[in-house]
């Protein structure tokens, strides 16, 4: 006979409101990590997915990829550093275009399938290779639906579709850099050349990102080499997002399990009498805490349970305009952080029942 | 029934404990010269001196003495609650004073059945669980040796329709005697009783103490009842007086009763 699970099963009531509540704090903390990893992911996921390991800006841009001009030549002069296994141009620019919910804004990226700079989040289709081509994220598109470019009038065809690959949390497309270059040169008919934004750099084998990336800002002149999760890192905002929504989600975390502890506290001091009574019957202070830490784990369990369907349905039911979705691993990663932590903050219980007297339970006190 | 200590008044005052002690040398439960001396702000708080006695197996004991006298203090350490400041305290050949903390609980699940005043039984589990509870305190016990005990204690106690009941669903009676069964699940050398009868009437309080006296009997085991009231004390073989932390006397029952 299991004294934990016999009393949870007597005490419905009492448990199925712990349980409720303790699922909505977790539901919290699960939904707050999904929306800000949404979010970030929105930002910099055309960035992370770019093929390669180091990028390279215009010295000039102030560590901002949209603020970065590269001459198309530097390519070739990023490919003679030292570690540099190959290099590819990107360009990238807001633009008007006909989308499937209307007019909007549409974040292009111009490179080459193959080459670094290429997107990797791939998930149907193929990348564009021709310039009638388009691969899209975000906005609903399926293969074969069509995007028409505002400023030449031209519709190009869905041929793959992308996933964690948006820029700016907008609905990004990718195309060969040519179709880039005739939207910006239709937009500006005088210009000499169109600009890169970055260099993608796919470093040798062996060689490390970081030493390739200070090497070409040594060697090549007017420009600064970034490993890319620094790149990724320095676009605008990320790091006040990142930082806002994880004091956001840190506090509920903290805040939810103080809570589980003085919850778990407040049983355990409601059943002092019983626990001295099974002390003094010759119960020994493990057995009793091991009932307690049974009893966090299955309403932590339970909770975890319903507040990842709760998330579901919220995620299912958000109108955001940028792509959220559940991760497993951060369920898990959620989960499991919130019963350990759970579990220690259960000590607090475990440590009130290690002070029982059991003499106390025949009054002898 | 009446909370107030009756004070014994014998023709002959009985033996000496430490005399009478001596005259019992096969007891299973065995006191000598036991103290329990309380720390209270700088003074001491001597709730239990020099007390010695015997008790044999089979034998049914009161130990009576008004509120305060040391009793419950006393039947705290010889059922392995408290340890004694000095003295010994040997039950059936195990010095209890000298067992570490893990030990005295074990000692305590093994060696002794507790019956506490009113009743304490735990509120989430029924009757039959109260009993089972106790079997999970010991390795040595199977599930399915422990229902049949169980199942069987509870219907020698007139308890089999309420097995299934909660604490809270059966009168004072019931529960006292749930406690009774509980004490006697993990057949114990001891059988530690004190006040059974304080939150019961007169005449449910005499049925609970003979239910209690017919068991210790028969089972062959030794128990040792804290009352303060003297009407319960016939249902006991002998009777250890104490007052002020101290046993003054052992008496036959019927030199108590007027």
């Amino acid at each position: 006979m299991n004294l934990a699970l016999t009393e949870m099963k007597r005490s419905k009531l009492k448990f199925g409101l712990l349980i409720g509540a303790v699922a909505l704090l977790v539901f919290l903390v699960l939904f707050l990590t999904t929306l800000s990893t949404a979010l970030v992911t929105s930002i910099t996921g055309a960035l992370n997915g770019l093929d390669g390991q180091v990028l390279v800006y215009s010295d000039a841009a102030r560590d901002n990829l949209q603020a970065s001009r590269l001459p198309p030549t530097v390519v070739a002069e990023v490919e003679k550093v030292p570690g540099v296994a190959a290099a590819g141009g990107v360009t990238l620019g807001t633009v008007s275009a006909e989308l499937l919910d209307g007019s909007g804004d549409l974040q292009l990226v111009g490179s080459t399938a193959g080459e670094p700079g290429a997107p990797t989040g791939l998930v149907a289709g193929e990348l564009p290779a021709r310039k009638d081509e388009i691969a899209m994220d975000g906005s609903g598109y399926a293969l074969g639906d069509e995007v028409t470019l505002s400023e030449v009038d031209r519709a190009l065809t869905v041929v793959g579709l992308l996933k964690g690959s948006q820029f700016n949390a907008s609905p990004t497309g990718y195309v060969v850099p040519a179709v880039y270059d005739e939207v910006v040169r239709a937009a500006n008919p005088g210009v000499p050349f169109v600009p890169l934004n970055a260099v993608a750099v796919a470093v040798s084998p062996g060689a490390d990102p970081a030493v390739v990336a200070q090497q070409i800002t040594d060697d090549v002149p007017k420009v600064k080499g970034y490993v890319k999760g620094d790149a990724v890192s320095l676009i605008p905002g990320v790091e006040s997002i990142t930082q806002t929504f994880g004091i956001l989600v840190g506090l509920t975390f903290v805040i939810g399990i103080v809570v589980i502890g003085f919850f778990f506290l407040i049983l355990t001091v409601q059943k002092m009498r019983t626990f001295t009574l099974l002390r003094a019957i010759g119960a020994s202070t493990g057995k009793l805490s091991a009932a307690v830490a049974v009893q966090i784990a299955v309403v932590v369990i339970a909770a975890g349970i319903l507040a990842v369907l709760l998330t579901y349905g919220a995620v299912q039911g958000l109108s955001t305009g940028i792509p959220v979705t559940l991760s497993p691993v951060l369920v898990t990663g959620t989960v499991g952080a919130v019963l350990l932590f759970s579990l220690l903050a259960g000590l607090l219980s475990i440590r009130r029942i290690s002070g029982i007297d059991p003499a106390t339970a025949a009054g002898a006190r | 029934m009446t909370d107030d200590f009756v004070p014994a008044h014998p023709d002959q005052p009985g033996l000496d404990p430490a005399v009478d002690a001596g005259e019992h040398g096969d007891a299973i439960l065995s006191l000598r010269d036991v103290s329990k001396v309380y720390q209270s702000g700088d003074s001491e708080v001597r709730a239990v001196s020099g007390a010695t006695m015997a008790v044999e197996q089979e034998e049914f004991v009161s130990l009576l003495g008004p509120s305060g006298s040391g009793k419950t203090t006393l039947i705290s350490m010889i059922g392995g609650l408290l340890s004694p400041t000095s003295g010994q305290i040997l039950v059936g050949g195990t010095d209890v004073g000298a067992l570490s903390s893990r030990e005295l609980t074990r000692f305590r699940a093994e060696r002794v059945g507790f019956v506490f005043q009113s009743a304490n039984l735990v509120p989430f589990l029924t009757a039959r669980e109260n009993l089972l509870y106790v079997s999970t305190l010991q390795k040595r016990v199977s599930r399915k040796e422990a229902q049949k005990r169980a199942d069987q204690l509870l219907s020698e106690l007139g308890l089999a329709d309420r097995a299934k009941n909660l604490p809270e669903q059966l009168s004072g009676g019931e529960r006292q005697r749930v406690a009774i069964g509980r004490a006697l699940m993990n057949d114990p050398d001891l059988i530690l009783v004190d006040e059974p009868t304080a939150a019961l009437d007169t005449q449910l309080g005499r049925q609970v103490v003979e239910l209690l006296a017919r068991e210790v009997k028969q089972r062959g085991k030794t128990g040792i009842m804290v009352t303060h009231d003297l009407r319960m004390v016939q249902y006991t073989d002998r009777v250890f007086e104490i007052l002020d932390g101290h046993l003054t006397h052992v008496e036959q029952p019927s030199a108590l009763q007027h």
